[in-house]
């Protein structure tokens, strides 16, 4: 098994390699620069600005020099925000983009896992379909929608809770449930399917003949198995709700990461943007890489294949 | 059909709240997230705001917004008019407690026009002397036209007579920066761990995307009354409204447009409206044909009708413009062009005829291509010009961009027909600097006219407002006949602000430093 | 498999509202501009803001235009995306899953593990980014979601490939010395279309609710096209005083994405109950795309 891991390691340090090379060739063939604003630019401040960031060398250069910097863990300076470093930027959004991110991961377990088995404990049936027509409008309805509608009820009108920002354990009950409601959905869905395909497998149907308790069928039995896709969907689900909480922090106006992306992207701010995309992509694929671990352990019939 | 809760109930109870927040933070809206705090590294009108309120430079606005001593008790200039000399407060301090005298002014002029330090706004001092030179590397930083005589006089030595210097040093590229606290930190001392400044107010902590802290300056030569402060950047202006109501922000600068006759209704005291020294317009590519022929640019300026935009489709209380200069500026009478005062069926039918003369009519019509950046009115503000154009069978195909990109290209000339603003002085020359053949690329459309250079030329060469002003209006009278932009709008600020809080004025370049203000 | 088809989608009551919600749908985005009377981009100044009533049906907009018309054609633009990505996804990944279920062995562990690494990346990354660079163009748009959606078909092709392969008429093909492609497009590709037709219908609404987020944040359609996401940011900033200018995009946007789910959801099942086996793989890479 180490050596599956070894091989999964390495793929994910070259799938990383690629990713930054090419969004920092995108990025940088990006038309408009980062110094474009309302405010016109005589050209000697134009070349003044251009030299101080390095932008008037070669791009290969340019291209070297910052994978030199990334391996000494230094993701540079901003462009647009002038008086921070990138680090500096991303270790004050990283936590919050976290906390809402792993908030939302454990809402969208529980709630997903418990609602998919119950209603695929009884598959067919009017609770099942009601609780899948549920799952479905829960898809249905975008944070788009559920987002600002939310912030317009609890916190304009109820002023129960704040309407955006942090600074108190309040900011974080909106946002982490706004983001969680699709994968409520996708995750119950996907339960509902595996456990209602489980409970026809030999060895749950033999559990049953045996006589045991349902509670010990379900734990101990169904759910191991039955788990597994949801496993497996963790991946990508992580992909997701990085791209889910773009929205989110927009609307709620967190102060995360997936804010500075947008930001920077417009803006041509490219080193932020690179920033923002290692820490992304070392995070999914970290998480990946755990996922395929448990997997491993979880189903030993299960290899590379997946 | 409207969903209306009790608002009401809310405001209320935001207002009781604001009542007990006396020793509390104010909480204050800013149009975004700043991206350096270095007065001399500064780009945007939402940082020039903070920095007001962390610095003090030589010249500062009043509550009212009248200009006034700053740093400096008073100044005069000599008779030719390039000679200024200011007499500096004895009783400066940094917030660290040392001393603060016409050295260091000294010292950050050089700092700013330094190409070292690469000032993207280095150009708003270029009127002193040597200023660009030294910029553009070809004179040493001690070349620059300022001087300290004593350590309680500054001398500030100009290229040509300008008369509105002491706007000019308003902005936060004439503050002071603390040499002192440079020299040893350098670029790090921005944080706020080594903020060194000398306004009412000191750097307490900028956490990014959520808050700038200010707290009260020790060594300010007044007491002030709000001792804490942040400024949130709430750029969405729906979200901000939403804070706004619930409590959470204190004031906040535009929020949205449609929602002004509700505010109106339910807390019409704490709307304020203001008008803002701003001109939006619309720029024709001159070196791109056809818009290098004055009759189709005539054609279409004739039948955009400002006051219907301001009015009909916007409703939120924009000044329509008739002149290039805003009317707002002082001491000056702009030109009118004579198409206002006619009716409109004549200014289409007008049109009509330029247009065919042109070569466009039913067979060939004219397609156009207008460019322009979404700042909440800009989408609606273009589709009802382009439907005015549409009344003489011109196509109009929209593109819309942002901000960074819009005027990237248009500086290029990457555009047809374009929107474009200008935020600016109280001055006229400011605006019709833009129309200068060697403007350099601000002047996107670049149109040249050697008279209208000419006039402007004589005109800055005047010490006295009168007879620049008078000059400066027949430059305008000439460009306008060409019709290189159609002027559209001025600008009203629209704010909410609390109505536990005094001291708010309203002011023509909506500046509102936190010094004059108390619960 | 008509029959299952037909049963799929008509055999219920649910099932009929939602294929004729869909049906609705797709006439109103071929015709639906024309229906209403009013041209999507015309303003009319006497209505500015207007409630629904007898000549706006579902009221204005912020600018005066006929909010009817706008979401008939913000249905047209939506399910043009939807329909082209699907279709790009399609054509790139059942020939991708395909060859790599066929060649087995290496090449086929590399081609997986290549969609393994994809499956990482953010999509929302990738089309912001490549909105950026490469400009608003809605046709680069919905290329690039579709290029976003393959992997799962792609999977699933793949797994089905791996089943069939080793079949009889597979082997007496390769006797016969058919050569790759032949068994590719004879054998291969016609028992796909099962599970790929399940899958198109799932993706549909994956590819509108994507596209509706990134027109969300301004990035996708611009004026004056629009789409349902458009419609929808637009309509979040007048919630208040306009609440039809939410209410109707949403409920349209609701409603497409809901029953292509549960038509999804009822052609996949129906192909359960007809062939077991690869239910777990559709279910588990369906899900996995949402």
């Amino acid at each position: 098994m180490s050596r599956y891991l070894i091989t999964r390691a390495l793929v994910s340090m070259l799938t990383f390699w690629v990713i930054i090379s090419l969004v920092f060739f995108m990025v940088r063939a990006a038309p408009g620069g980062p110094f474009d604003g309302e405010r016109r630019l005589p050209p000697e401040v134009e070349a003044n600005l251009l030299a101080a960031y390095n932008l008037d060398q070669p791009l290969a250069r340019q291209y070297l020099d910052y994978l030199a910097m990334l391996a000494a863990g230094d993701l540079g300076p901003s462009f647009k925000q002038k008086d921070f470093s990138v680090n500096e930027l991303i270790s004050a959004g990283l936590p919050v983009s976290l906390g809402v991110g792993l908030a939302a991961l454990a809402i969208a377990l529980t709630f997903g896992i418990g609602i998919g088995l119950f209603a695929g404990l009884s598959p067919g049936t009017r609770t099942d379909q009601l609780l899948m027509g549920a799952a479905n409008l829960g898809l249905a309805l975008p944070s788009i929608v559920l987002a600002p509608l939310a912030v317009l009820l609890f916190a304009v009108w109820l002023g129960w809770l704040p309407a955006g920002g942090v600074g108190s354990p309040a900011h974080f009950v909106l946002p982490p449930i706004a983001l969680a409601l699709p994968f409520v959905a996708a995750i119950a869905r996907l339960t509902r399917g595996s456990v209602a395909e489980t409970l026809l497998e030999p060895h749950i149907m033999t559990a049953h003949a045996k006589g045991l308790p349902q509670r010990r069928i379900v734990i101990r039995h169904l759910l191991p198995t039955a788990l597994l896709p949801v496993l497996s969907f963790l991946g990508p689900a992580a992909a997701a709700l990085l791209t889910g909480s773009v929205v989110i922090e927009q609307v709620f106006e967190l102060p995360g990461i997936g804010r500075y992306f947008v930001q920077a992207a417009l803006n041509r701010d490219y080193t932020l943007v690179m920033g923002v995309v290692v820490v992304y992509a070392a995070f999914i694929l970290l998480f990946n890489l755990l996922v395929d671990l448990c997997y491993a352990r979880l189903d030993p019939r299960i290899r590379i294949d997946g | 059909m409207q969903i209306r809760p009790p608002i009401n109930l809310t405001i209320l109870l935001a207002a009781l709240i604001g009542a007990a927040a006396q020793a509390e933070t104010l909480l204050l809206g800013n149009a975004g997230e700043p991206q350096t705090l270095d007065p001399h590294r500064y780009n945007l009108r939402l940082e020039e705001t903070i920095l007001t309120d962390l610095f003090l430079g030589l010249t500062a606005m009043d509550a009212e917004g009248n200009i006034g001593p700053g740093a400096a008790e008073s100044w005069q200039v000599s008779e030719d008019g390039l000679t200024w000399t200011f007499s500096m407060r004895r009783d400066l301090l940094w917030s660290d407690g040392r001393p603060l005298n016409a050295h260091d002014f000294v010292y950050a002029f050089r700092r700013l026009l330094d190409p070292a330090t690469a000032a993207s706004l280095a150009y708003f001092m270029y009127p002193l002397k040597n200023a660009q030179a030294v910029n553009a590397s070809a004179l040493p930083p001690d070349a620059l036209g300022v001087e300290a005589e004593d350590d309680h006089t500054l001398l500030l030595t100009l290229e040509e007579p300008y008369p509105h210097l002491p706007e000019r040093l308003l902005y936060p590229t004439g503050f002071a920066v603390p040499g002192h606290v440079i020299e040893d930190k350098g670029d790090e001392w921005v944080k706020a761990q080594n903020w060194v400044s000398n306004g009412a107010y000191v750097l307490e902590e900028w956490r990014p995307q959520a808050h700038v802290a200010l707290s009260a300056n020790p060594h300010f030569h007044e007491p002030v009354a709000i001792q804490k402060a942040r400024y949130l950047p709430l750029a969405n202006e729906q979200n901000a409204y939403n804070r706004y109501r619930a409590g959470e922000a204190h004031a906040i600068g535009g929020f949205p447009a449609n929602e002004l006759e509700h505010v109106r209704e339910t807390m019409p005291e704490q709307l304020r409206v203001s008008p803002l020294l701003s001109m939006i317009y619309l720029v024709f590519n001159t070196e791109r044909p056809p818009f290098d022929d004055p009759r189709v640019r005539e054609a279409l300026a004739l039948v955009v009708q400002p006051d219907v935009l301001t009015d009909k489709v916007q409703r939120t209380g924009n000044f329509a413009a008739r002149s290039f200069v805003p009317g707002l500026v002082s001491d000056y009478d702009g030109p009118v062009p004579g198409h206002h005062d006619q009716p409109m069926p004549e200014r289409v039918a007008r049109a009509r005829t330029l247009l065919e003369s042109a070569g466009y009519d039913a067979d060939n019509p004219l397609e156009v291509t207008l460019r322009y950046y979404d700042d909440g009115d800009g989408k609606r503000t273009n589709l009802a010009i382009a439907s005015f154009w549409r009344q003489l069978g011109v196509t109009t195909r929209l593109h819309h961009t942002e901000l960074k990109v819009h005027f990237s290209d248009l500086r290029q000339g990457d555009f047809e027909i374009a929107q474009a603003g200008w935020i600016g002085e109280n001055n006229p020359g400011h605006y019709l600097d833009l129309l200068v053949t060697d403007a350099g690329n601000v002047n996107y459309g670049r149109y040249s006219n050697p008279e209208y250079d000419a006039l402007l030329n004589e005109a800055r060469k005047q010490a006295d407002i009168g007879i620049r002003h008078q000059t400066m209006a027949e430059a305008e009278a000439v460009a306008l006949a060409e019709h290189p932009v159609i002027p559209l709008y001025s600008i009203a600020v629209k704010r909410l602000v609390h109505p536990g809080l005094r001291g708010w004025h309203e002011n023509h370049r909506d500046v509102h430093a936190i010094r004059y203000l108390a619960w | 498999m008509l029959s299952a088809l037909q049963a799929s989608l008509f055999g219920s009551t649910l099932a009929r509202f939602c294929s004729v919600w869909i049906m609705l749908v797709l006439a109103g985005a071929l015709f639906g501009t024309a229906l209403s009377g009013w041209d999507p981009e015309a303003i009319d100044w006497d209505a500015l803001e207007a409630g629904p009533n007898a000549a706006h049906w579902f009221g204005t907009d912020l600018i005066g235009r006929d909010l009817f018309a706008r979401i008939m054609l913000g249905a047209r633009v939506s399910l043009m995306a939807a329909l082209i990505a699907t279709s790009v996804s399609i054509l790139i990944g059942i020939p991708f899953g395909a060859f790599a279920g066929l060649r087995g062995g290496r090449t086929d562990q590399i081609m997986m593990r290549m969609v393994d690494v994809l499956y990482a990346v953010p999509f929302i990354l990738v089309v912001i980014l490549l909105m950026v660079v490469f400009g608003r163009d809605p046709l680069l748009f919905f290329l690039a979601l579709g290029a976003v959606y393959w992997l799962d078909i792609a999977r699933i092709v793949r797994g089905q490939t791996l089943a069939i392969r080793e079949q009889a008429y597979i082997q007496v093909a390769r006797t016969m010395g058919a050569g790759r492609g032949h068994i590719l497009f004879r054998h291969v590709v016609p028992n796909v279309a099962g599970p790929a037709l399940v899958y198109a219908t799932l993706t549909i609404p994956a590819v509108i609710l994507a596209e509706s987020f990134i027109s969300f944040l301004g990035l996708g359609i611009q004026e004056p096209q629009t789409s349902w996401g458009v419609l929808i940011a637009d309509g979040t900033r007048t919630m208040e005083s306009a609440p039809w200018t939410l209410f109707f995009p949403a409920l349209f946007l609701g409603l497409t994405v809901w029953s292509f789910n549960m038509l999804g959801d009822r052609l996949r099942d129906q192909y359960d109950r007809e062939t077991r086996g690869y239910t777990r793989s559709i279910e588990t890479m369906r899900a996995a795309s949402e």
